[in-house]
């Protein structure tokens, strides 16, 4: 036996009521006005995995913020560091 | 999701690089998903639960447990739907827990209105709203809409939720879920049913 079809005035009805919710929940709930507000959650999770890991992940402080500077960059400068002394203190005769 | 089937790709391709990283345990990788979806996990998380102390403490275990779990993220599914998938089991969890503590009774979404200035949001009811008569009406309205989601069940809500503020599709509700995309469509039309009575009971009137 099949299953009596549902009047089409109540189906309308459903679908105006649904697109009615739906509409309101767009207007009242969206992302961007519950998240305008989201706070910085990075630094609690890393300090979460540090603690649980017991300091094997986000142990150092390259990995933990949002370096500004890269690890080649640092390098560079590093290197121009030496060679600057270098130059500063003179080639020395060692023999 | 990109309509154009290159920029679905490519965003694809993204994704499975983002992944291998994750897997290889790349904290900066790790730094930049948590940078890109802290804000919708956030906000799912808050809508769910309703507290945003809660909220932000849930959240955070949120991306621990994909820090976590990303070996096991096997890429059956969109990256973001398993995360979801986390953040509504980790929400059933917390919200089991607070029932039993009764916990669950303040209301910072209240506070959050508060907070940010009406029509700010692009979405805002109150974008548009001159006279402060009307601005209190918008309060009242989204004040109320937000206690009758909390007072759905779990179980629909959650449905209501991913479809309704989130706009994903039945099939990724029922890949976050669990359910048959069947269940998932007769949960949201019964969750808008048990919304619209209980926002109608608390306006005094029907909605337009």
């Amino acid at each position: 036996m099949t299953e009596p079809e549902e009047p089409k005035d109540d189906k309308l009805d459903d679908e105006r009521d649904d697109e009615l919710v739906r509409s309101l929940l767009k207007r009242t709930l969206a992302t961007d006005v519950v998240a305008k507000d989201t706070p910085d959650l990075l630094q609690g999770v890393q300090r979460r995995i540090r603690r649980r890991s017991r300091g094997k992940f986000f142990a150092d402080g390259w990995s933990t913020g949002q370096a500004k500077v890269g690890y080649v960059l640092v390098a560079l400068i590093t290197l121009v560091l030496v060679a600057v002394a270098y130059f500063a203190l003179g080639p020395m005769d060692v023999r | 999701m990109p309509d154009d089937p290159d920029a679905a790709r490519q965003a694809g391709e993204e994704e499975a690089r983002l992944v291998e990283r994750l897997v290889a345990r790349d904290e900066r990788a790790f730094n930049t998903l948590v940078k890109a979806y802290e804000r919708r996990v956030f906000a799912l998380v808050l809508r769910m639960i309703g507290n945003r102390a809660e909220a932000e403490d849930l959240a955070q275990e949120v991306f621990v447990q994909v820090f976590k779990a990303v070996g096991s993220f096997r890429g059956e599914s969109k990256l973001s739907t398993w995360i979801y998938r986390i953040a509504i089991n980790l929400c059933k969890n917390r919200t089991k827990y607070l029932r039993v503590r009764h916990a669950g009774e303040q209301d910072e979404l209240e506070a959050l209105q508060e907070r940010v200035p009406m029509g700010q949001g692009t979405h805002s009811n109150v974008a548009h709203i001159d006279r402060p008569d009307e601005m209190m009406a918008g309060k009242q309205v989204e004040h109320i809409v937000q206690q009758a989601i909390l007072q759905l069940e779990p179980t629909f809500r959650e449905c209501l939720v991913l479809r309704d503020v989130e706009e994903l599709s039945y099939e990724e509700i029922g890949a976050i879920t669990g359910l048959p995309e069947g269940t998932v469509k007769s949960r949201i039309h019964r969750a808008r049913a048990q919304l619209k009575e209980l926002v109608e009971r608390a306006l005094g009137e029907k909605i337009q």
